[in-house]
């Protein structure tokens, strides 16, 4: 179903979420069903313990923070390449492309050499490409794939504007240009604390994300960042990829709140099917 | 969905469904369509596109508690170094902090504590309106009531009728859970109130002229015919009383109590929000737990039937206790309300409108985080409690007991 741009406009002016949360459900049940996918993820920081084992249970470990240099990502990434090179089918991500952007001008190099030397220590994927920071998205995304690395998430890093309008379709413009962004996380990484987001202004941008950014697989949400109340009612208004499980299986609240039970009973508990992906989009089976 | 769309028309030319239409309904429609509904009895109800909000301080007077509710993380023993008693001028404190920011009452409730008795309800009361003769109590859930007249052997109508005399304005619909006995009895709380005894209380209210709250905590062992059963109840008495100004719901809070488990889901609540709005057509407004479900749900919540955005609180430890810390400030409130396309109106218990937000009208201090009862480690006893006689032996040892 097209939907024009005066009927988007309309919508993303419209308080009436119900409507566009349905039109946004119908556009997610037409491409994925029922079928909800997590993933569930160890953070390793870049700087932290050397000989941290990630745990087993995720499906992509991911190195998280700003690189100082270009030796010590690559450093790091070999490292943990390493602690996890028994772990079938868990896939190594890490880094911000921004932060690549910079680290690779800072160095001198071009960013297709340092993607290049993070794939030969052992990367698979870069972690996220936050849309809003990119110097060049389209040829810095482009720089990824043609290293032989893959792109885990398109994401936003803070709202450069209340109207979601025009960087929808700005991100729709780019995967037409790019084809290889498989997911994308539309909710803001960094809000002001002083003045978060709304429950309207999340659920009105995940399906407004759903309904133009048509050319994308995934809308994603983050269950860390976003929090199990407002990630669930994400899903019933276009989400269909949860992002940022916890790879702890912590049992001491009692087994239906360990990260497992919980993201399952959400996912059921909004009407859908939970199904378990690595960082590769592969289904798991324990 | 034959039938599903046929009771949906009927909800929507604002026909009354039967419980077991009602709960079909619920089992069998999609959220967006129960919020629809929801939505549509909202707007028949508001046709203003008015979102109401209260500024008053809830308070916990005492953790003290003898009922032993096992999903209750707030209360403490008769005994426990760590149960308090709020001392009368720690509570004039709270009101002035209250009056401060716009305040207009305070939400009274509290533990089931044998070392209170009626008379220090009473004293309580008539002193607050002496300081404050504007100031409202809305105070004392039927349970601590029915504790009341245990405590005093003094029937509930002649309970309600003293405190009224000392000053209560209006009872808060605290400790219904879920108005099945069934359930009451697993939640160890069927001994502080049955199902009757909790209605009955709010009867006797609504004939001494009250005006009341219901609520339901729901998510821990009733089933989803209980939740509807609950509702039911509700709606008969209102038909019969007339006297409830609102519903709220909330979801059981599992951390740190004795029954454990899990939290229902934020889709759960929006389902059941919503249908309470069908069921309730009785029941002029609806609010939003913003403090279980956090702000976000808690707007959305204004989509699936709300139309009030509960209270500013200021204060709140029971909900803190068992794992929810979320905090909005008037400044919050309105901005949520406003960016859902609504006119944020103060209102007393009464549903009267007030006002415009008081943050336009002056300057307000805002509020990042709910107060406590007490600060951390305030062990103090009030010295006005050495005036009453105490029942445990825990209290008698610390008091001079009179004559």
């Amino acid at each position: 179903m097209t939907v024009s741009d005066t009927e988007l406009t309309s919508l993303a002016a419209s308080h009436d979420i119900i409507s566009l949360g349905m039109l946004a459900d119908d556009a997610r049940r037409r491409r994925h069903g029922a079928r909800t996918t997590f993933v569930r993820v160890a953070n390793v920081a870049l700087a932290g313990d050397t000989a941290q084992t990630p745990s087993p249970l995720a499906g992509e470990v991911r190195i998280v923070g700003t690189p100082a240099s270009r030796a010590a990502a690559v450093e790091r990434v070999a490292q943990v390449a390493a602690a996890i090179a028994g772990s079938r089918g868990v896939a190594l991500s890490g880094f911000s492309l921004a932060d690549l952007e910079e680290l690779s001008a800072r160095e001198g190099v071009t960013l297709r050499a340092l993607l290049e030397e993070l794939r030969a220590a052992g990367l698979e994927l870069v972690a996220e490409a936050p849309f809003d920071r990119l110097h060049d998205a389209r040829r810095s995304i482009e720089e990824v794939n043609i290293a032989g690395l893959a792109l885990a998430r398109l994401t936003i890093h803070q709202l450069p504007s209340p109207d979601p309008l025009p960087l929808l379709k700005a991100v729709a413009d780019l995967q037409r240009a790019v084809a290889v962004i498989r997911a994308f996380a539309p909710l803001p990484r960094t809000v002001n604390p002083a003045v978060p987001t709304t429950g309207y202004e999340d659920v009105t941008r995940v399906a407004l994300a759903r309904v133009i950014v048509d050319n994308v697989a995934s809308i994603q949400v983050d269950w860390s960042l976003y929090g199990p109340k407002l990630a669930q009612v994400a899903l019933t208004v276009g989400a269909d990829d949860v992002d940022g499980v916890s790879a702890e299986d912590d049992m001491t609240e009692g087994r239906r709140r360990a990260p497992l039970e919980e993201i399952r009973r959400n996912i059921r508990a909004a009407n859908q099917e939970p199904v378990e992906r690595n960082g590769r989009f592969d289904v798991v089976v324990r | 969905m034959p039938n599903i769309t046929g009771l949906s028309e009927r909800v929507r030319a604002g026909e009354r469904l039967s419980g077991d239409e009602a709960l079909e309904l619920y089992r069998q429609a999609p959220t967006a369509l129960l919020g629809r509904l929801a939505d549509a009895v909202r707007a028949r109800k508001h046709p203003g596109g008015i979102v109401t909000y209260i500024i008053d301080r809830n308070v916990n007077y005492t953790n003290v508690c003898v009922a032993k509710c096992n999903f209750c993380a707030f209360y403490r023993p008769v005994g426990s170094p760590e149960g308090y008693v709020l001392g009368f001028d720690e509570l004039f404190r709270k009101i002035d902090e209250t009056i401060a920011v716009g305040g207009v009452q305070l939400l009274l409730q509290g533990g089931h504590n044998p070392d209170l008795p009626l008379t220090w309800y009473e004293d309580l009361f008539r002193a607050i309106k002496a300081r404050y003769p504007a100031f409202k109590l809305h105070a004392l859930s039927p349970p601590e009531v029915i504790h009341l007249s245990r405590l005093s052997q003094l029937p509930v109508p002649a309970v309600i009728d003293r405190l009224i005399a000392a000053g209560l304005d209006s009872i808060p619909g605290g400790g219904a859970e879920i108005l099945v006995d069934r359930v009451r009895k697993l939640l160890h709380c069927y001994g502080k109130a049955t199902a009757d005894e909790w209605l009955d209380v709010m009867r006797h209210a609504h004939r001494a002229g009250l005006r009341t709250t219901a609520t339901m905590m729901y998510g821990t062992v009733e089933t989803d015919a209980e939740r509807l059963e609950h509702l039911l109840r509700l709606r008969d008495l209102q038909d019969e009383r007339g006297g409830f100004t609102a519903f709220i719901t909330w979801s059981y809070q599992p951390a740190n109590t004795e029954l454990g488990g899990s939290e229902a889901t934020g889709v759960d609540y929006l389902r059941t929000l919503a249908l309470a709005r069908i069921v309730l057509d009785n029941f002029d407004n609806l609010q939003a737990s913003w403090v279980t479900q956090g702000g976000k749900v808690g707007q959305l919540s204004l989509a699936y039937g709300a139309n009030d955005m509960g209270s500013v609180m200021i204060e709140e430890n029971v909900v803190r206790a068992a794992g929810a810390a979320y905090c909005m400030d008037e400044v919050e409130i309105v901005r949520n309300i406003e960016d859902a396309g609504f006119a944020p109106k103060r209102r007393n218990m009464h549903y009267e409108i007030l006002g415009d937000p008081i943050f336009r009208e002056r300057d307000v201090p805002r509020m990042l985080e709910l107060a406590t009862a007490r600060a951390d480690g305030d062990t103090s006893v009030p010295d006005e409690l050495m005036n009453y006689p105490a029942r445990s032996r825990a209290a008698k040892q610390l008091r001079i007991i009179p004559n």
